[in-house]
């Protein structure tokens, strides 16, 4: 696929989109319609999340990452399976509250981490600093939406107000900004000696009591889901969680990382009780990583990349997107997972059912959307008790 | 060194850190860039003088002492805390906002070499006038007349305990009432010669003495404000400071003893010393080089204590622009800096000073007449590095999109200029999302040091 394809693949129109009732689940609930969209910031390796062990190209292209996990991945359906840290999901997968995508784009056509999620976060095929995808949903809808950040992340802006909450004690940076601090120090010995101390005494103050860095996500989750649970709570979310700029070590940092996105979710779940069932999260990040491994264990800057929808508001247990293949012919621009499908069209799909969206706010919502491949029966989101009929056209 | 480098170390180093545009402007000609900032500071903000808040404090008092209880005394007409945190943000806003940081930074510099804590109603009210009234407005001239306006000054007068130190053979001595040191120790041990200079506790007696009945007055009783000479609690007598003689004036010329003592200790060559190697330490080094430190005190010498000829000495002076640079900022210059380099309106009041509060430099609160350090290892702690970690994401997390205009490499180089080096920019540019990118440079040993 050409650079041209690729930018294609965001240009084309809502009216393209003709699907049944896309995700939903089976009966909607009493409970108003909720949407968690959670932005992983860095550009997840999708092959090391949601990993093809069909494909005879992976291992030869990752020797050293696919060993790593190869053992112990948690199966899902047709060859896919999931890293090992995502026991939660896996269980969501079993029981049908868990989809996932394959080889998604948002039609962004650079590596640079900024503008990808500028792009993705605008979802107008071009960057907008002051309008999102779902801050627009919001607004045709009158939702309430809550971002859990200091400031409204380009997601959720418009011209409709929006919560933005955040713990008040200082603990906004994440571990991989401490770790590349900590590489940005590297030659400088005051620094470096300074921030390893402060990091070994954070650790020791850590354990004695029980909250953790890592477990940051896992709070932001848990206050998230208390102030959207019931019918007066929040009827929108957007979380972020970063660390997935693997360059090296990924094995580690993706096992970390995803077992932290895994249990933030799972509280997020436990949190919204019987919310969860009128409930959609939306897991996705700007772009993929290279379909190889580089030198130092990790992957770099790719383009398609996996997207997750998860709730029991979702149809799950299956995997859909086409799969392009690995083979060298098969990649875009012969390294990265090549896209098959927008990443929009499964956002407007999945947001037309769930918030009931006409066409016309659709288009607002995503005016360059592109059409799904093979859109026949995939039924999304869980179908609601009163009718088929809306469709994203 | 390139002028560009030079340019960058002028807004960094000698200014209170580059402002957009800043850097190419320096670089045109980077000592005479910081040479026409050099000027005296006016307040035309309409903020409580000294004297409305004595006034203030003394009504207050009355009424706390006439009521019978708690519950009937009205509130303070003036709210002492919330109009000292006013100043001290507006004191900070002016200087984010400024075009002359070079002079907003030796502002900065006096206010903490004479350094007044906040304990106390009447501190919590005052210590922030003295930069203001006493500091600002002297910058351009003699040190002689910052030293007489600063000790003139109630907030100083008051946080020493002078205002009640009275001669034991005064009026108000025989009395009962007696002499207080602290003001006249601190004078010859901070402000003036320094410590091990070679005076003696009979020195410090000699000149508490001659201090005595340099009082405030009384806004009720007395109907004003301010400096107030008390003769009746002045020690008569011949004083000797330094084995140089002062004599005994007559009834109100009392107070011209101390005076010319004071006027004596600021040309001393100890003080030029003493003050001279404290502006190399804090513009230049920790250790500053002893040639540095002539040059400084030559300068000193040869205007007696024109802070304007000093200050161009140092911009002068080869060894001020060395690299790589030497200091390593104070949250102060943190905070400082960040607001003018990111230029952000997440930098309200409220996030100015609640900064400076969670790094640890609470304007007026360090809580020792010596006032805050000047030297790295004090502010370079693991958890103080920590803490600046998450202050610097705290205000990426906000920034995120208000700086997303702006590419990071604008940033960056609006900052630190030619002063990038390639390590930091590979990082800040490879960061995973644009917060981290501006934690990064935030957090660089370049952004950290000046």
């Amino acid at each position: 696929m050409k650079r041209r394809e690729l930018c294609r693949l965001a240009g084309v129109s809502m009216a393209a989109l003709s699907l049944p009732a896309l995700m939903l689940a089976k009966d909607a609930e009493q409970g108003s319609p909720k949407v968690v969209w959670v932005l992983l910031r860095g550009a997840l390796d999708p092959l090391h999340t949601l990993v093809p062990t069909f494909d005879p190209h992976l291992a030869k292209l990752r020797p050293t990452l696919y060993k790593a996990i190869k053992q112990d991945v948690l199966a899902l359906s047709d060859g896919y399976a999931l890293h090992p840290s995502l026991v939660n999901l896996h269980a969501w997968y079993q029981a049908k509250e868990l989809l996932p995508v394959v080889a998604v784009s948002s039609g962004y056509s650079s590596r640079s981490h900024f503008d990808g999620q500028d792009f993705l976060e605008a979802g107008l095929g071009h960057i907008d600093h002051e309008s999102g995808w779902l801050g627009r949903a919001v607004q045709a809808k009158n939702k309430r939406a809550l971002a859990i950040a200091r400031a409204t992340p380009i997601s959720l802006r418009s011209d409709a107000t929006v919560n933005t909450w955040y713990p008040s004690r200082l603990q906004d940076a994440s571990m991989a900004t401490y770790e590349s601090l900590l590489k940005l120090y590297e030659q400088d010995e005051q620094l470096s000696t300074l921030l390893q101390n402060g990091l070994d005494l954070q650790q020791q103050a850590n354990s004695m009591q029980s909250t953790q860095r890592q477990g940051r996500f896992v709070d932001l989750a848990r206050s998230c889901a208390s102030l959207m649970v019931g019918p007066e709570g929040n009827d929108c979310a957007m979380l972020e969680l970063g660390g997935w700029d693997t360059h090296k070590g990924q094995a580690n940092r993706l096992a970390r990382g995803l077992n932290e996105l895994d249990k933030g979710l799972a509280v997020l779940k436990e949190g919204l009780g019987s919310d969860w069932q009128n409930t959609v999260v939306i897991v996705g990040t700007e772009f993929g990583r290279t379909a190889k491994e580089n030198g130092t264990g990790g992957t770099d800057h790719g383009t398609a990349s996996a997207l997750f929808f998860a709730g029991g508001a979702i149809n799950g247990g299956r995997v859909l997107g086409q799969w392009p293949g690995l083979s060298e012919r098969a990649l875009f621009q012969k390294r990265d997972l090549r896209p098959t499908s927008n990443m929009y069209s499964w956002l407007a799909t999945v947001l037309g059912e769930h918030w009931q969206m006409s066409q016309q706010e659709l288009a607002q919502v995503f005016p360059s959307a592109t059409t799904l491949a093979n859109s026949d029966g995939l039924n999304l989101v869980s179908s609601r008790s009163q009718s088929n009929s809306i469709r994203v056209i | 060194m390139s002028m560009s480098v030079q340019g960058a170390i002028a807004a960094n180093r000698f200014g209170l850190g580059a402002k957009p545009g800043e850097i190419e402007a320096a670089s045109v000609n980077p000592r005479t860039w910081l040479k026409q900032q050099l000027q005296a500071i006016e307040f035309n903000d309409g903020l409580a003088s000294s004297s409305e808040l004595e006034i203030a404090l003394a009504e207050y008092q009355r009424d706390r002492k006439r009521a019978k209880k708690m519950a009937d005394v009205k509130n303070p007409s003036v709210q002492f805390g919330k109009s000292a945190q006013k100043m001290s943000i507006a004191v900070a806003k002016r200087a984010i906002d400024s075009n002359n940081s070079l002079n907003w930074r030796l502002l900065d510099f006096f206010s903490n070499h004479f350094s007044v804590s906040s304990l106390g109603r009447a501190m919590v009210a005052l210590a922030p006038t003295l930069e203001r009234e006493a500091i600002a407005p002297n910058l351009d001239q003699r040190f002689e007349q910052m030293l007489l306006s600063v000790v003139r000054h109630p907030a100083m007068l008051i946080y020493l305990n002078n205002e009640r130190s009275f001669g034991p053979n005064s009026l108000a001595g025989k009395r009962g009432r007696g002499l207080n040191e602290n003001l006249a120790r601190e004078i010859l041990e901070l402000h003036t010669l320094g410590v091990n200079a070679g005076y003696g506790q009979g020195d410090v007696v000699e000149l508490a003495k001659a201090l005595s009945g340099w009082s405030v007055a009384k806004p009720i009783k007395e109907k004003a404000t301010g400096f107030v000479f008390r003769e009746q609690g002045h020690e008569p007598g011949t004083r000797t400071l330094l084995g140089k003689r002062y004599k005994q004036r007559a009834g109100p010329l009392g107070e011209r003893q101390a005076e010319a003592m004071l006027r004596d200790l600021a040309n001393h060559p100890a003080t030029a010393q003493h003050l001279c190697f404290k502006l190399a330490r804090h513009f230049v080094a920790d250790e500053p080089s002893a040639d540095l430190q002539a040059k400084l005190t030559d300068a000193w010498l040869k205007s007696q204590g024109n802070i304007r000829r000093v200050m161009e000495a140092l911009i002068d002076a080869d060894e001020s622009w060395q690299t790589p640079p030497q200091k390593f900022k104070t949250p102060r210059e943190f905070v400082i800096s960040t607001a003018r380099g990111v230029a952000l309106p997440v930098f309200n009041g409220k996030k100015i000073w609640s900064g400076l509060a969670t790094l640890g430099q609470q304007p007026f609160k360090s809580g020792s007449p010596a006032g805050y350090s000047d030297v790295g290892s004090d502010w370079r702690g693991a958890s103080a590095l920590m803490t600046r970690v998450e202050w610097s994401a705290s205000i990426a997390n906000q920034a995120k999109f208000l700086a997303s205009t702006m590419s990071e490499q604008a940033i960056m180089r609006q900052c630190l200029g030619d002063t990038v080096s390639e390590r930091t920019a590979q990082s800040v540019l490879r960061a995973e999302s644009r917060e981290q990118a501006l934690t990064l440079l935030l957090m660089s040993p370049e952004f950290l040091r000046r």
